[in-house]
């Protein structure tokens, strides 16, 4: 459909459920988030707002939903010029919000989540019945007298629904929600979309994966550089061209590792890791991994899949030598390491690039160069017995910025005011300096810019070439698709498969990520 | 008079645990609401004192006297915890800092003992004292009569508390949103629900409350003022929440357990038990440390109880 | 509507911009309260400054005053930069001088600087042994330190009070009147601190102790792996786990740091002051907490520590030496508390901007909204 066609079709109908006209959001340090940004939501569609991380996807959802206050801009709910001072108004304009981090309080129970901040008095037997009825009518069945902490991850979000349900939301907006889903569980979420916008409603469904957007939505808004780029019908584009509008240039789309040269011969070097038989408990100390088998060999990328929550953290730091194996043997470089110690998990020459950059990767109130010495600073050069050398932190410092491709102000930069691809770019150099034998890189792609992205796999994948194994765990199974020579699935602490990348099927793969077993997934 | 050594304890211990139980309770709200209140002690002699000097100043029959003196320190604890609720929820001034403060400025050596002198208030006893009030008659009962029967209007009152916030915290709507508030700012505030003002006002609230634990240190325990009367009981009081996981019924047992400790050495001495004083003064301090550690340590990483958003600042547009 | 936006980075005059604003506000507010009270504010300030620095000898008797607060200052400096909340500093003070007279005591008829010197030292470690309770307690069980250490002080005053007060102790003068009447046992007189005389003014050599002390820490902050650790677990536990840093050791090391700074104090108090024991006086002096105070107006810098403690020892002595029916005991520690809330509340203004948010735009009366662009290509 052209243009004209299309706006004379909008203007002799209802008006569109939301429209959002000059949305503009400035953070401090001069960050432009939405700059003159529109869009347009009509009852009855599924909408996609797609962009790459950093685009200002989820800060207009914020917007949207009365808990950012824009810097200009209007919205009209239902043709009705309104003004979202707060997440109250947003309620009571009928926007109901999944978010993307679940806003749940986790000792409550489901029924308490869902009722949270309704006006009438607290019946809880009332509130459980109502929240049960609710389930099943929408086909999302959850316990209501369940506790948050205790429903699995799939189980969340499906409260996180009802909370919009409850409220009757006709405005219903899903941010990332496949991110935490096997891919079998994402259909059956795009199923229940469809449903609540068959009904009537207007649903906003936020993504930076351009497959899922193609699969379920009407309509696509491109985000760019905080910029609304175009509005098309999904029936009119492909791939490619939600790609260029998303990135503004052709993307190499697919796989990283063709054309890689297979893994040396095995004598030559000893595989960067062997795990036999390791077992571990988590925080609370119940057991999180159970008997853990696992190789790397040295230049190879294994990649971990699994929905978080599975043992994944608990793997990447029983490695790393955070954490005690309650069973079995972590062999690194033919080395066993044989205390839960991370300075022997590095001298053993394992480095860990944590999930987590900011908080527990680098220390961000400190600077490029403190962080870059965070792991030498104890011996020569970085030190001289009790006292640092700074020359030499500020020397290496620089050094490593060069050859990592550090993009900040200065060594003395705080490591926080770095951008998101900078900070990770830190942490590699740190890591990776010390030409370690083995890489644990745990979502390392996460939050970045396609920009960033593609140069952090490249490096990455260059340490794989000089001949250090790679141990990737990410629950993107793109991520793990594109950059692995073999892929291992995870469930609840158990490896429950590995394949060649080559013979890998994405929806085998789903179902081992859901806990189906080998022998139902079939040959 | 029955001196039956365990009728003095319990009897005792209620009648020193009560002003414990007041602060801890007010606590437990403002806690329950993610906000550390470290000026409690300061806020305790606050009420203290404002209670001594109304006693003295209050005309008019004594439970008059004694109902405006008691108000009297709820105003002005509620007012230096609203002093904390503004710098620590509005200016996000560093919860512990800020309480510390609060106690500094008001405490033994600051606010309240300048306004003592300036009130006149150390010159004596006050005029108008709590007394034990005779519940129907039942004082007489043994052992239940003494203990249960033959407390002060503030106890009653105290148990009065318990009753009410427990339903308020668990039944009711309100206590619901004050504990998601506490448990995770972000899900109330995108449910709708208002986390700065139910912060100021669970803040302003245990502070008063505080107000009236001090107040009952200068009207029932120690009549006559001196400079810092509460002698850290106010810490005691923070430390007492932790021991009741934040429920106000396991506090109220703890807070009678500190008060049994607080009577022991004036029983111990009248029975010619040979300890040193300062080892009985001591053992307060000591039991609150021990007691601390079991529940730190064994649970430490579960943190059962403790409100997850305790002592941090909540910003809607933090990114 | 006003609304605060938080600052990217802090510009630097604030940094000195802030404090003083503070300070004068706090001045402003504290002189009311005298007016509301009956007294002269003006006139209670000018008594104030003189009696602290400008008569005969208020300057050493300011510093006098200063010494301890300067330690204290310290110890709460060092540990509050970790976010170790160390309030024990009172009574890491405490058997700082519990340890300190007892080592002057048990040395009569040494040379005096092996006595000055054994004194420092048993000060510090009985400081530092006192602090390591609590920082054990929270290194390894996860006991908060706050409320543990804070127990503490009054387990040490009463510790002190047992000394003199219920029993025959060592520290127990038994001569003379002491026999009935409780009362420490005076040090020998080689084991006075010495002081250093500078143009009129008598310096203590616990002041200058301070003095070292803070450079001390500054370079141990600034210059040493130790320092550059607690950096780390200060800012980030995690990654400093994950670097291997072991964040037990470096609790327990700062808090045995701040309580040494402390017990120091305490010997100072003997050696330079006090000559005796005295646990009244130092019940109710209550240097730890006004260390507190020092430290936080300091923004926990150690060198500033130092200028902090001049001026809150300069209020001190004024205080002291005023004493009277107009002027009431508790007025000191309401300007030192009003001094902290003006300065903590004045922190917002280095963290924040304030920002008048645009109240929305002239009403589009109804009008429909432009439609969306489409896309070409």
């Amino acid at each position: 459909m052209t243009t004209t066609e299309h706006a004379a079709e909008t203007a002799g109908g209802p008006p569109p459920a939301v429209a959002a006209s000059g949305i503009t959001k400035r953070f401090p340090g001069g960050v432009v988030a939405n700059d003159d940004v529109h869009l347009e939501l009509r009852a009855g569609e599924v909408h996609a707002l797609l962009g790459e991380n950093g685009a200002g996807k989820s800060t207009l959802s914020n917007v949207l939903t009365g808990l950012y206050r824009p810097d200009a801009g209007d919205l009209w709910i239902h043709g009705r010029l309104t003004e979202l001072h707060s997440p109250r108004d947003a309620i009571d304009a009928g926007i109901g919000m999944v978010h993307q981090h679940f806003r749940l309080v986790a000792p409550f129970t489901v029924a308490e989540n869902v009722v949270l901040g309704e006006r009438s008095p607290f019946r809880r037997r009332e509130a459980e019945e109502r929240v049960r009825a609710l389930g099943e009518r929408y086909r999302l069945p959850v316990d209501p007298t369940a506790r948050i902490w205790q429903l699995s991850v799939g189980q969340q979000q499906r409260v996180e629904i009802l909370k919009a349900l409850d409220r009757d939301a006709r405005i219903l907006i899903l941010d990332e929600p496949t991110a935490v889903l096997t891919p079998q569980e994402s259909e059956a979420l795009f199923e229940v979309m469809r449903a609540m916008a068959d009904e009537g409603r207007a649903v906003l469904f936020i993504s930076h994966k351009l497959d899922e957007v193609l699969a379920v939505s009407d309509r696509v808004t491109v985000l760019r550089d905080a910029r609304n780029v175009g509005t098309v019908t999904t029936a009119d584009v492909d791939t490619r061209e939600l790609a260029r509008m998303m990135v503004g240039r052709e993307v190499a789309l697919g796989r990283a590792r063709t054309g890689r040269a297979p893994a040396p011969a095995n004598g030559a070097r000893p595989p960067a890791l062997v795990l036999d038989g390791v077992g571990a408990d988590d925080d609370r100390g119940c057991p999180a991994l159970h008997d853990v088998t696992l190789t790397v060999a040295a230049g190879e990328v294994l990649g971990v899949c699994g929905v978080a929550g599975n043992g994944q953290r608990e793997l990447a730091e029983v490695v790393g030598g955070i954490r005690r194996a309650t069973a079995g043997t972590v062999t690194v470089a033919g080395e066993r390491l044989r205390k839960a110690d991370p300075r022997v998990a590095h001298a053993a020459g394992v480095a860990h690039v944590p999930e987590d950059r900011l908080h527990t990767g680098t220390a961000p109130s400190l600077s490029v160069e403190d962080n870059l010495a965070l792991l030498a600073h104890r011996r020569p050069p970085l030190s001289a017995g009790p006292f640092l050398r700074r020359s030499r932190i500020r020397a290496r410092a620089l050094e490593l910025m060069a050859r990592f491709g550090v993009k900040a102000p200065g060594p003395t930069t705080p490591v926080r005011l770095l951008s998101g691809g900078n900070v990770q770019k830190v942490l590699l150099a740190r890591e990776l300096s010390s030409d370690p034998a083995l890489v644990v890189a745990a979502s390392p792609t996460r939050g970045l810019d396609v920009g960033a992205i593609e140069s952090v796999r490249a490096t990455i994948l260059a340490a794989a070439d000089a001949g250090a194994g790679v141990l990737l765990i990410s629950e993107d199974l793109d991520e793990v698709l594109d950059l692995s020579d073999r892929v291992a699935v995870m469930y609840e602490g158990r490896i429950v498969g590995v394949v060649d990348r080559d013979e890998a099927d994405v929806t085998e793969l789903g179902l081992l990520m859901g806990g189906a077993t080998l022998a139902e997934v079939g040959p | 008079m029955n001196s039956n050594l365990f009728v003095v304890i319990a009897a005792s211990a209620i009648f020193y645990g009560t002003p414990l139980y007041f602060a801890a309770l007010g606590e437990v709200l403002t806690e329950r609401s993610g906000v550390l209140n470290l000026g409690v002690e300061g806020m305790m002699l606050m009420g203290a004192v404002t209670a001594a000097s109304t006693s003295i100043h209050a005309p008019g029959p004594t439970w008059f006297a004694l109902l405006l003196a008691v108000l009297a320190g709820m105003v002005a604890a509620g007012a230096l915890a609203l002093l904390h609720a503004f710098l620590v929820v509005t200016l996000r001034v560093n919860q512990v800092v800020s309480g510390l403060a609060i106690t500094i400025l008001a405490g033994g050596a600051g606010l309240s003992s300048y306004l003592a002198s300036v009130w006149g208030v150390a010159t004596g006893p006050v005029p108008h004292q709590l007394s034990s009030l005779d519940v129907l008659g039942l004082g007489d009962l043994p052992v239940l009569g003494p203990i249960v029967f033959d407390q002060n209007a503030l106890t009653y009152l105290s148990w009065a508390a318990l009753i009410g916030t427990s339903w308020y915290l668990f039944r009711t709507r309100r206590g619901l949103e004050l504990r998601a508030v506490g448990e995770s700012p972000a899900t109330a505030d995108a449910m709708g629900i208002d986390v700065t003002r139910s912060r100021y006002l669970h803040t302003v609230v245990g502070g008063m409350l505080a107000g009236v634990g001090g107040a009952y240190f200068t009207l029932a325990i120690v009549p006559t003022w001196t400079d810092g009367v509460t002698a850290g009981r106010g810490w005691i009081a923070i430390a007492l929440v932790i021991f009741g996981f934040w429920r106000p019924d396991l506090t109220l047992l703890g807070a009678y357990l500190f008060g049994a400790f607080s009577s022991l050495a004036p029983t111990l001495q009248t029975r010619g038990v040979d300890v040193p004083v300062q080892l009985l003064d001591s053992l307060p301090y000591l039991t609150t440390v021990v007691v601390l550690v079991a529940v730190s340590s064994g649970w430490a990483s579960r943190r059962v109880g403790a409100p997850a958003a305790l002592g941090t600042a909540y910003e809607r547009e933090d990114r | 509507m006003i609304r605060l936006e938080r600052r990217v980075e802090t510009p630097r005059w604030l940094d000195v911009a802030v404090p003083l604003a503070s300070f004068v506000a706090a001045l402003v507010v504290g002189g009311l309260v005298l007016q509301l009270t009956g007294h002269s504010a003006l006139g209670t300030y000018e008594r104030i400054v003189e009696r602290a620095l400008t008569s005969d000898g208020a300057l050493s008797g300011t510093l006098v005053a200063a010494t301890p607060l300067l330690f204290t200052g310290l110890a709460a400096a060092v540990a509050f930069r970790m976010n170790v909340f160390n309030i024990g500093g009172e009574g890491q003070l405490v058997l700082g001088a519990i340890a300190a007279s007892g080592a002057g005591l048990a040395l009569e008829g040494r040379p005096g600087w092996l006595i000055i010197g054994a004194m420092v030292v048993a000060g510090a470690a009985a400081g530092a042994a006192w602090a390591a309770i609590p920082g054990a307690l929270r290194a390894f069980t996860g006991t908060n330190e706050i409320i543990t250490s804070l127990m503490l002080n009054y387990v040490a005053a009463n510790l002190a009070t047992y000394l003199i007060f219920g029993s025959r102790s060592f520290w127990r003068s038994l001569e003379g009147s002491g026999a009935t009447f409780p009362t420490g046992k005076r040090l020998p007189p080689e084991a006075s601190w010495p002081s250093l005389e500078l143009g009129g003014v008598v310096v203590p050599f616990g002041f200058l102790l301070g003095v070292a002390g803070a450079v001390v820490l500054l370079v141990v902050l600034r210059a040493t792996r130790f320092g550059f650790a607690m950096r780390v677990v200060a800012d980030a536990p995690a990654a400093a786990r994950y670097a291997g840093i072991r964040g037990r050791r470096v609790v327990l090391g700062v808090m045995a740091l701040s309580g040494a700074a402390a017990g120091i104090g305490g010997a100072s108090n003997i050696g330079d002051t006090r000559h005796v024991l005295d646990p009244r006086g130092l019940n109710q002096a209550g240097y730890g907490y006004a260390g507190i105070v020092v430290a936080a107006l300091a923004r926990l810098n150690p060198v500033a520590v130092v200028f902090v403690s001049i001026v809150m020892g300069g209020l001190a002595n004024a205080g002291r030496a005023l004493q009277g029916p107009d002027f009431p005991a508790g007025l000191v520690g309401t300007l030192q508390g009003l001094l902290l809330v003006f300065t903590l509340g004045g922190e917002v203004f280095a963290r924040y901007r304030i920002r008048r948010a645009r109240t929305v735009h002239e009403a589009h009366a109804g009008a429909p909204p432009p439609p969306t662009a489409e896309v070409t290509a």
